[in-house]
């Protein structure tokens, strides 16, 4: 055991002349011209102003919890590619003013009536565009994104493409007959795109300018629909569709206290693959390639290292947080939050201050 | 309860729409034994939807509409004649343009408020009460005055059982349809076969190569994140909380 360890990613690296714009590597150490004008620093990105616009592009989102989520970043790319090479401007249709709207690329940022009632939210979103006739709408098609956009359309007697899978400022696709074939045809004036298909704007940050909001339009009662969230049990909610998840490892041996912490936190329970084939919890609850491919916003894990099939479920997750023993661990490295120390320790820890705070 | 010619996805085969029959089973909930379930579809006689008399519709109306043409004047004609207490369709149909607008267009016609993704409905003092099914395994109510029109989500009970009896003795009515109005396909549009086209995964900014966007979504990434040290359970835990606080349901 006194022979040094190998490591070949330290061997690699020193090979590598070049990361960008294409990977080199010289393992005779012959040197060579490296491309130094690829590693120039880029310029401070200025704020594009689109003072004149030729036309205007709506992009109505629904910004659930007062931020962008990736889909709405999406609406707002697909906006974009429909903006005729920086000649349109993007109006962003949203409930509040986020604050990275310009990053985003927005050009102006509309502000709608908040509004409860999906009917009156319609009627809003079908009078500005009478008002400002932009020549592209675009609509998110999550459930509420999606209701919205046929309630417009339907207001305004038009068609709608709907869940677009490829958008280009000439055509944009979408599927049709049980998804057997596809429609093509020119980007129409109301459509609506499907989560993960279309790439958010990269370019420079757009302006951003807050604008009027619409007049409010006369409500109409007999049409209104009264909506109130109803608590869920996270338990009970499928893993691939939990937003919340929490999950453990072979770093946890108390596994009624860690389901009892899922219950005081409102996570939905996971578990690594080592826990279900040992029975500890059941196989439904396990996550990974073999397991569930989760499409949580949030993931925390309890004692579980991170082997790449583990990952891999977690492939989509925005925010992780990982308590682990091992610094080195792969779930570590993966983590926004890590906790170097034993699960097992931090478990108990948690209960009582969410017992104290209840 | 509006029915659409399904095909199955795989096949092409004619066959029932999935959602449209755990409507029908949420409508005869409500219907109970004294209610009539009517099934109504613009369009010949297919067989998709003939086989939907055998799943617990008490009959059915076929309104004279070709499959490709607008089926909505069709539809609001033979609603005028009688007019129902409620009006269910699935969420999409599956087999034509699949798009889940014409629910929204005919309660526009008729005046009708919509809710959207049902799972359970319950009548009271002539108030619809809703669950719908949301995202993330979310449940809402949602209120309507009867006469309304309900789209159901397939998070909803499961369809009733298949009666070959049923099928076989099922009344259906054909009523010639009106005018109809222009087809829902925008002009210059085409059809060509489904291509399916990789999604979004491992988001990687700006113009990076291949290989970059591929050990994006195959490779650990460093996320840059926090790193406790061996942290007292208590420090740790009061981080891990403060860092899930908006992730946590109110």
């Amino acid at each position: 055991m006194s022979a040094k360890r190998r490591d070949p990613r330290t061997e690699r690296a020193a090979v590598v002349v070049t990361e960008a714009p294409r990977r080199r590597i010289d393992r005779m150490h012959r040197g060579g011209v490296i491309a130094q004008d690829a590693v120039v620093a880029k310029a401070a990105a200025a704020v594009v102003t689109i003072a004149e616009p030729a036309y205007l592009v709506f992009a109505v989102v629904e910004m659930a919890g007062g931020m962008l989520s990736r889909h709405d970043r999406q609406v707002l790319g697909a906006a974009r590619l429909l903006d005729g090479g920086g000649r349109a401007a993007v109006v962003l249709l949203a409930p509040s003013l986020p604050e990275d709207a310009g990053a985003a690329g927005a050009d102006r940022v509309m502000m709608l009536p908040e509004r409860d009632d999906p009917a009156a939210l319609a009627a809003a979103v079908a009078a500005v565009i009478g008002a400002h006739r932009p020549r592209h709408v675009v609509f998110a098609e999550s459930a509420d994104g999606g209701d919205l956009a046929r309630r417009v359309a339907a207001l305004r007697d038009e068609t709608l493409f709907d869940a677009v899978e490829s958008l280009s400022a000439r055509q944009a696709i979408r599927p049709a007959a049980a998804g057997r074939v596809e429609w093509r045809a020119a980007p129409p004036h109301l459509l609506s795109i499907a989560a993960d298909r279309i790439a958010p704007w990269r370019g420079p940050a757009h302006a951003a300018e807050p604008v009027d909001p619409p007049g409010d339009p006369a409500r109409d009662v007999a049409m209104a629909v009264r909506l109130s969230p109803l608590p869920v049990e996270a338990a009970n909610v499928r893993l691939d569709e939990a937003g919340f998840v929490i999950a453990a490892g072979n770093g946890v041996a108390d596994f009624a206290g860690f389901l009892d912490l899922a219950r005081a936190l409102g996570a939905t329970p996971g578990a690594s693959r080592v826990v279900c084939d040992a029975g500890a919890l059941p196989r439904e609850m396990q996550v990974g390639a073999s397991g569930t491919v989760l499409n949580a916003d949030c993931y925390v894990a309890f004692g579980i290292s991170g082997a790449p099939q583990h990952l891999q479920g977690i492939g989509t997750v925005e925010h992780v947080v990982a308590v682990n023993t091992d610094l080195h661990a792969a779930m570590i490295a993966r983590a926004d939050l890590a906790v170097v120390a034993d699960a097992q320790a931090v478990l108990p820890a948690l209960l009582a201050r969410l017992e104290a705070e209840a | 309860m509006l029915l659409s010619a399904g095909r199955h996805p795989a096949t092409g085969e004619p066959c029932p729409v999935p959602v449209e029959l755990q409507a029908i089973a949420l409508a005869r909930r409500i219907a109970g034994a004294s209610g009539v379930v009517e099934g109504l579809h613009a369009g010949g006689r297919d067989d998709a939807v003939l086989d939907v008399l055998g799943h617990g519709i008490d009959g059915l109306t076929l309104v004279g509409a070709g499959a490709a043409d607008d089926p909505l004047g069709a539809l609001v004609a033979v609603l005028e004649g009688r007019m129902p207490d409620l009006i269910l369709a699935g969420r999409r149909g599956r087999g034509g343009a699949d798009g889940g607008l014409l629910p929204y267009r005919l309660a526009r016609a008729l005046g009708w408020p919509i809710v959207a993704d049902a799972i359970s409905i319950g009548l009271t003092d002539g108030e619809f009460t809703v669950t719908q099914a949301l995202p993330r395994g979310g449940r809402r109510a949602a209120t309507v005055r009867r006469a309304a029109v309900i789209t159901v989500h397939p998070a909803a009970p499961a369809a009733l059982p298949y009666v070959h009896r049923a099928r076989l003795a099922g009344r259906v009515n054909e009523v010639a349809g009106p005018a109809l109005m222009p087809a829902v396909m925008p002009e210059g549009a085409e059809i060509r076969p489904y291509r399916a086209r990789p999604k979004l995964i491992g988001d990687v900014g700006g113009d990076v190569s291949a290989e970059a966007r591929l050990q994006a979504v195959s490779e650990t990434r460093d996320a840059g994140g926090r790193v406790l040290v061996r942290p007292a359970p208590d420090e740790a835990a009061a981080a891990i909380l403060d860092f899930v606080a908006r992730f946590r349901p109110r």
